[in-house]
């Protein structure tokens, strides 16, 4: 049954090109994330004497920043900042919608009035400056701004999830279940959420593209964790020094619009793959 | 009727408010889906509940099950309460009351193999001491009922099977729980007519075995003749006639049952019978009264039948039908 599974998920990525870019994409950046060491060219943590070097200069294929860091390298170890940033938020934004948004539907009644409007009090809120002033208050680290972006973009997977549950909950097995003798927990992660879940893996993978643009713009402002290696913070740096070290700034520019693209284009074909009206225009 | 009823409905009633025009009629409205329903089952009796489309036969399927929660009255089983039951010990009251539904299709969660659908609710239940036991005991009434091999059976996924062998696995796992008293949802009528007849010898079987009480739900006269001892009628919402299955097919009392089986096909083309025709749509259950129900389509109406509803009326001792005109 596996491989038949298997099969068809073969068959969805070669189906829909924009999956496929996305699919090829995410695994170029895991191999980057795990062969950071090999393929880049120095250590980039350290301060070498080469100062604001050129492109191709001194073997710093990308040339090197203010303070001597070669850029190349600096890029190719900010692939695994921006992918934990990317895959741990939205996991904890993905969880919480689900868990949330789930029970809100299946329970119905109370519950869901109740989790319905903090969801709402939460779609409100701004965002990006609920964002800066959390990591104003506790700290800038990285762990801190990934917890932020789970928590405040967990509404619209739990909006989904509900809409799905509500659906799902007047459906012939889940009363079957219930007539089953089995408890509304066993239902909630038995047939609600296995059944109801596709919508919210294809919104998280687009969430993640937004966690990477959130990450480079809390750096960009200053408010990335100083002690790891960012591309939002290299465009920091590196902005001073745009008239004379170009470099420093536009290719990890291109590297986080590389970075989104390659999120954006597996979520939105994840989000076309699985609707169902998606086959019968193909066909 | 000597012995205590095995389940008993009493003045059941299932009412859903109704939504629309609530920005200019400020009353409160409601749909009565079920109404007043009174019902007996003795153990090992087959009820037949026939109606046509809407006239709440689901749902008082659901209510007897507690998938719903009725609105006004109770079901009893052995006397006692089913709310009490299902409050007391959730999992018993489940084991002893099952629900066949009537789309095999959607059943099974597609997500699971059949053999995770057989086994889930066995050690819910405690049923069998290792999952080597349980699946021994699957597999088993799996082949009893016709679906050879079971050991493929299990592996497979609800949407690699036919309607048949689904209402099959419905009826099996149903049974797995061996419970008491069943109800069974027009378990056939999306099923090929080819294989209708076994699923329903098999159902019939497996009760008759266990002595399981049985409410057979249909709109299928023939059918449900044939198989139930009993059989009610119900008509948005009520309980119009009830008596031996015989009984209400060859001397139908009520003027919509009389109407129901004229328009019956009949297997015996020489058969001669007068075809009574009822005009018009049933009226929605939106409020309906206060006479009979059946009033404005029946081809007896007189003017007294508009103004109340009409009281129970026995027949003999074993049949009564709901009529002003009954002779």
């Amino acid at each position: 049954m596996k491989n038949n599974r298997l099969t068809i998920a073969a068959q969805a990525v070669k189906s829909n090109r924009q999956l496929m870019a996305g699919c090829i994409g995410v695994l170029a950046l895991l191999v980057l994330m795990i062969a950071a060491p090999l393929i880049s060219t120095e250590d980039p943590t350290i301060y070498g004497p080469d100062v604001l070097n050129g492109l191709g200069e001194n073997g710093h294929i990308l040339g090197t920043n203010h303070l001597g860091q070669d850029v190349y390298s600096m890029i190719i170890y900010g692939v695994r900042t921006s992918v934990k940033v990317a895959v741990i938020s939205a996991m904890i934004s993905g969880i919480l919608g689900v868990l949330i948004g789930g029970a809100a539907g299946f329970l119905g009644g109370k519950v869901d009035v109740i989790i319905s409007e903090i969801i709402n009090v939460f779609m409100m809120l701004p965002t990006f400056f609920l964002i800066l002033l959390i990591v104003a208050l506790f700290g800038n680290s990285l762990t801190n701004v990934m917890i932020v972006i789970g928590i405040t973009t967990w509404p619209g997977n739990a909006k989904l999830m509900r809409a799905q549950a509500l659906s799902l909950r007047e459906r012939v097995f889940v009363k079957s279940a219930e007539a089953m003798g089995e408890t509304k927990r066993q239902i909630l992660f038995k047939y609600i959420i296995p059944n109801g879940i596709f919508p919210v893996i294809a919104n998280t993978t687009l969430g993640m593209a937004n966690a990477i643009l959130t990450e480079a713009g809390l750096s960009f402002l200053g408010l990335g964790d100083p002690s790891i290696i960012s591309w939002g913070q290299m465009i920091y740096a590196g902005k001073q020094y745009i008239t004379s070290a170009w470099w420093i700034c536009a290719f990890s520019g291109i590297a986080i619009i590389i970075a989104v693209l390659i999120f954006y284009m597996l979520g939105d074909g994840l989000n076309k793959v699985m609707d169902p009206r998606y086959n019968k225009r193909r066909a | 009727m000597s012995e205590k009823p095995y389940v008993s409905v009493e003045n059941i009633s299932k009412w859903y408010p109704y939504k629309g025009d609530k920005l200019i009629n400020h009353e409160k409205k409601f749909i009565k889906a079920n109404d007043d329903i009174n019902l007996s089952i003795q153990k090992g009796e087959i009820l037949g509940v026939i109606g046509e489309s809407g006239c709440g036969k689901s749902t008082l399927g659901k209510l007897l099950t507690r998938l719903e929660t009725p609105t006004a009255g109770d079901c009893l089983i052995n006397g006692v309460s089913t709310k009490e039951l299902i409050k007391n010990d959730m999992k018993a009251f489940r084991r002893s009351v099952q629900i066949i539904f009537q789309n095999p299709f959607d059943t099974f969660t597609p997500r699971d193999t059949i053999e995770q659908i057989l086994l889930r609710p066995l050690k819910n239940h405690n049923i069998g001491n290792s999952k080597e036991e349980r699946r021994k005991l699957c597999i088993e009434r799996l082949e009893e009922g016709g679906l050879v091999p079971g050991e493929d059976i299990m592996k497979r996924y609800p949407h690699e099977l036919s309607g048949g062998q689904l209402q099959r696995i419905s009826i099996i796992r149903a049974m797995l729980l061996d419970p008491e008293f069943i109800v069974a949802d027009e378990p056939v009528s999306m099923l090929d007519v080819s294989v209708r007849a076994e699923i329903i010898n098999m159902l019939l079987d497996l009760a008759k075995l266990h002595n399981t009480a049985v409410m057979f739900i249909s709109h299928d006269i023939a059918l449900t003749r044939y198989i139930s001892d009993n059989i009610a009628v119900m008509y948005l919402g009520k309980v119009v006639e009830y008596g031996k299955a015989d009984e209400v097919v060859n001397n139908p009392g009520h003027p919509y049952t009389k109407a129901l089986i004229s328009n019956c096909a009949s297997i015996d083309p020489d058969d001669e019978r007068e075809e009574i025709s009822i005009t018009g749509e049933p009226p929605t259950p939106l409020d309906p009264g206060p006479g009979c129900y059946f009033a404005p389509r029946c081809f007896m109406a007189c003017e007294k039948c508009l103004k109340e509803y009409p009281d129970k009326k026995n027949l003999s001792d074993t049949h009564w039908i709901t009529c002003m005109n009954a002779e």
